[in-house]
């Protein structure tokens, strides 16, 4: 290399960093992603013990990570490339050919806790319980994945919960109604969930195991809300390559109607919702148009004259579930169990419901606190 | 903090060439320490206050044995204690044979300090050097303290005898196209890092997902490669960004490794290896030993044992122990049967079979596990190969053939014997755009997490 090329290294390279420092440190700081739908790091705070064992640092570094200077540029061209070098694998999301799969779905520590919490459950309660674990897409579509990434299969994660948990509890097998359909768009390509239609198809089964006759395909009109969903899968990696999602809204023609839908927060304070919210489809994350954004405590009523009353405990699995079970409850409240405060006995009585039913993901009944609340 | 991270590229080393090139040359000795101390200091202030403590010790014995040199009633004990006191640190924090010291010395559980193994050596080296009266003991205890801690050497840096380093010291010299040869060299490194070895990885820890029993052939070798690969290229990697970060502070550092993985020999791989490391061990284990030994027989088997000490370094574990054993049997053996010529090809292949055998042993959980593991290679897998190593073959064969071609000299030698010609100039043209191209192609890679910390062996 010559002098005068050494030269010209040196000078791109200390403008090209001086430029990126100055604009990370001193422009301006946003507190949240958009396209990731995520917080971004704060202000590292500083302690003694935290200096002392380097925490500081460390939080430094994400912190320069998370603002750095066109840090939606940087971290497309990084999908980017990945997806081209090795495997396709993104920050723990595996590029399948026409979906995004969970590359992590077979690192899920056991559910112990869960079972602990939902047996001891069974033991003070005296009405039905219901279990549905339902597996996400990385278990639906195992054989798109490397073999590498399959070792815990969610079959046998789902097995070893139902397995242990208490007879009196009646389980719902979800994975196999869901693997039998995989040809049908039952999951998103860029999340996680189901869809609506996988729910669907689930919700067939759940209904006859609770005790009613399902409502049929035909009797709904569905409704394409948007075609620009991207999923959390999505915002982990920022990978372009993958078509973006449709969010379906589901309406049942002469059918029950919702009569109220009101969500409790832990203060008291009480919100209106909707089934299917459709002004949240302009917000980052257009899957919270079912049900709106979370609430701890959600009560809706319906014009079924039955006096039925159901309790549904879940994640947002249920999220797009819930509106089919509205055709045959006259009140479906729905519990949140990670956002409540204090104990779930503390908000509602149990011995109101006949029946209470557990929705949740495979990949949140794993969390060990998921169930915390429950006793 | 490490060198491959957001923090360091794109703050703290353009903060600190830029207070190193504002302050006077005269004080710049002191800068520097104080930037090492306040890179030390982002690790950690308990790893500050461990290295500060370690250097102090080491320079009080170096002072003492050199102000009693004459007097052997007294340096000898000094000598033999600080001796001592590095030797054990090792083990103390390298092994979990003295967990309880550790945690009675209160240090959490998790706190390693990096760069303890090169620390330990550089001090060894010096006290040794000091005590036979090589050289003076240094009474300059920021120079003392930047030999220790100078913090481009701090996490895999080489290690230099104390002279070396006075020179490149004295030597220094700062202008633009230093700092551009030192850029150079730094985002060289950053990419074997970044690129490289954390892709290799991937397919290292892809091929070891499957059990022994269902493993294929192609599976073994996959992982077998990726692995060897990884660790030269993280190695290799962290030295030339130290070397890159001193060439811009005007100190010449030499080069750690020199091609090693395709040589012609095994002799040829053992000395492209960590040259400075096992400089260090043949000038203060293999020859002290040797003048003391003259039987060829006895001085065969020194000579196996100290490879063997040499790869203890590594891991400090019985599999870098075997690993060495078997290089330096490798070495001997080649030397007693080297009046066969070899071609060229032939040499390649058959020292990369006997390198990628040594490094089974050397990454292995155990020595059965290795044992099984070559059974596996040689073909006694449940078969040669089936559908997921062609799946990694497939994902992973650019990656490979790209990492093979880097890790030979073919480049740099079609640079030397292109004289100046057209081809030399094309390449001094299109070096700084590769060099920058390069640097975001790393940044693009952290961008998510802020820095990639796999190091594969903690030294």
């Amino acid at each position: 290399m010559t002098k005068l090329s050494s030269r010209v290294t040196a000078v791109l390279v200390l403008a090209f960093m001086a430029f990126f420092m100055l604009f990370t440190f001193f422009g301006k700081k946003e507190n949240t992603s958009e396209n990731e739908n995520r917080p971004l790091a704060g202000r590292p705070g500083f302690s003694l013990s935290a200096v002392a064992d380097g925490i500081t640092a460390s939080q430094l570094c994400t912190y320069t990570a998370d603002h750095f200077a066109m840090r939606g540029v940087w971290i497309k061209l990084n999908a980017a490339i990945r997806a081209e070098v090795g495997e396709g694998i993104i920050n723990g999301v595996y590029i399948a050919d026409d979906m995004l799969l969970d590359a992590k779905a077979s690192d899920r520590a056991r559910a112990d806790e869960s079972i602990r919490a939902l047996n001891s459950f069974a033991e003070s309660y005296n009405g039905a319980i219901y279990v549905v674990a339902v597996p996400t897409s990385s278990g639906v579509y195992r054989e798109k994945l490397p073999e590498q990434f399959d070792t815990y299969r969610e079959s046998q994660q789902i097995s070893d919960i139902y397995d242990k948990l208490n007879r009196k509890i009646k389980r719902i097998d979800a994975y196999n109604i869901l693997k039998m359909l995989n040809k049908n768009y039952i999951y998103y390509r860029s999340d996680n969930k189901w869809t609506s239609y996988g729910a669907y198809c689930v919700y067939r089964t759940v209904i006859q195991r609770l005790g009613f006759m399902p409502t049929t395909y035909d009797k709904y009109s569905v409704h394409h809300a948007t075609s620009d969903f991207r999923g959390d899968l999505y915002n982990r990696s920022q990978y372009d390559g993958i078509r973006p999602d449709i969010i379906d809204f589901y309406s049942c023609s002469g059918g029950a109607e919702i009569v109220s839908c009101t969500g409790y927060y832990n203060s008291g304070k009480t919100v209106e919702k909707h089934i299917y919210d459709e002004k949240l489809l302009d917000m980052d994350y257009m899957y919270n148009a079912y049900l709106g954004e979370e609430v701890p405590l959600l009560k809706i009523t319906t014009t079924v004259k039955n006096e039925r009353k159901l309790l549904v405990i879940k994640d947002d699995y249920a999220d797009c579930f819930i509106p089919f079970l509205t055709q045959h409850y006259s009140e479906i409240d729905v519990v949140s169990p990670e956002l409540i405060e204090g104990r779930i006995s503390d908000h509602i009585r149990f011995s109101d419901y006949e029946q209470v039913l557990f929705l949740f993901g495979i990949e949140n009944l794993s969390k060990p606190d998921i169930l915390s609340t429950l006793s | 903090m490490i060198y491959s991270s957001l923090l360091f590229i794109y703050g703290f080393l353009p903060v600190s060439m830029l207070i190193y090139h504002l302050s006077p040359k005269k004080s710049q000795p002191a800068v520097m320490l104080g930037l090492s101390a306040a890179f030390s200091a982002m690790i950690g202030l308990r790893y500050l206050a461990f290295v500060s403590i370690y250097v102090l010790i080491n320079y009080a014995s170096t002072r003492l044995i050199g102000h009693y040199r004459s007097k052997k009633e007294i340096s000898l004990p000094v000598f033999s204690f600080a001796v001592f006191c590095d030797l054990i640190s090792l083990f103390v924090f390298r092994t979990d044979l003295f967990s309880e010291v550790r945690l009675s010395l209160g240090f959490p559980e998790t706190f390693f300090p990096i760069g303890i193994s090169f620390l330990a050596l550089s001090a060894i080296g010096m006290l040794v050097d000091v005590y036979s009266g090589k050289i003076e003991a240094e009474r300059n205890i920021i120079l003392f303290s930047l030999y220790m801690i100078f913090f481009p050497r701090l996490i895999m840096g080489p290690i230099l005898r104390y002279n070396s380093f006075r020179k490149a010291m004295e030597g220094r010299k700062t202008d633009l196209s230093e700092i551009g040869v030192g850029l150079t060299i730094f985002v060289k490194g950053l990419a074997k890092k970044i690129i490289a070895a954390d892709t290799l990885y991937q397919l290292y820890t892809a091929a070891h997902s499957t059990s022994l029993k269902e493993m294929s052939s192609l599976t073994a070798w996959l992982g077998m490669i990726a692995y060897v690969m990884c660790l030269y290229f993280t190695l290799s990697g962290f030295a030339d960004m130290g070397t890159g970060v001193s060439y811009c502070f005007g100190i010449k550092m030499p080069q750690s490794f020199n091609y090693p993985l395709f040589s012609t020999k095994i002799r040829y791989f053992a000395a492209r290896w960590h040259i400075q490391l096992i400089q260090w061990m043949r000038r203060y284990v293999t020859k002290p030993l040797f003048s003391r030994f003259s039987n060829n027989v006895l001085r065969r088997l020194i000579y196996i044992g100290v490879w063997g000490l040499f790869g203890f370094w590594y891991t400090f574990s019985a599999n870098g122990l075997i690993w060495g054993l078997l290089l330096g049997a490798g070495i001997t053996l080649e030397n007693k049967l080297s009046s066969a010529k070899l071609l060229n090809v032939t040499g390649i292949i058959y020292t990369f079979f006997a390198v990628m055998i040594c490094f089974v042993f050397f990454s292995g959980e155990s020595l059965s596990y290795s044992l099984r593991y070559i059974g596996v290679m040689a073909g006694g897998g449940a078969n040669f190969a089936d559908t997921f190593s062609l799946y990694l073959l497939k994902s992973y064969i650019v990656v490979l053939l790209i990492g093979m071609y880097a890790s030979t000299d073919l480049f740099k030698n079609m640079m030397m014997r292109s004289g100046k010609n057209k081809v030399r100039t094309a390449v001094s043209v299109i070096s700084p755009v590769m060099v920058l191209s390069l640097l975001i192609v790393c940044t693009a890679l952290i961008s998510y997490s802020g820095s990639s910390e796999m190091i594969l062996v903690r030294l």
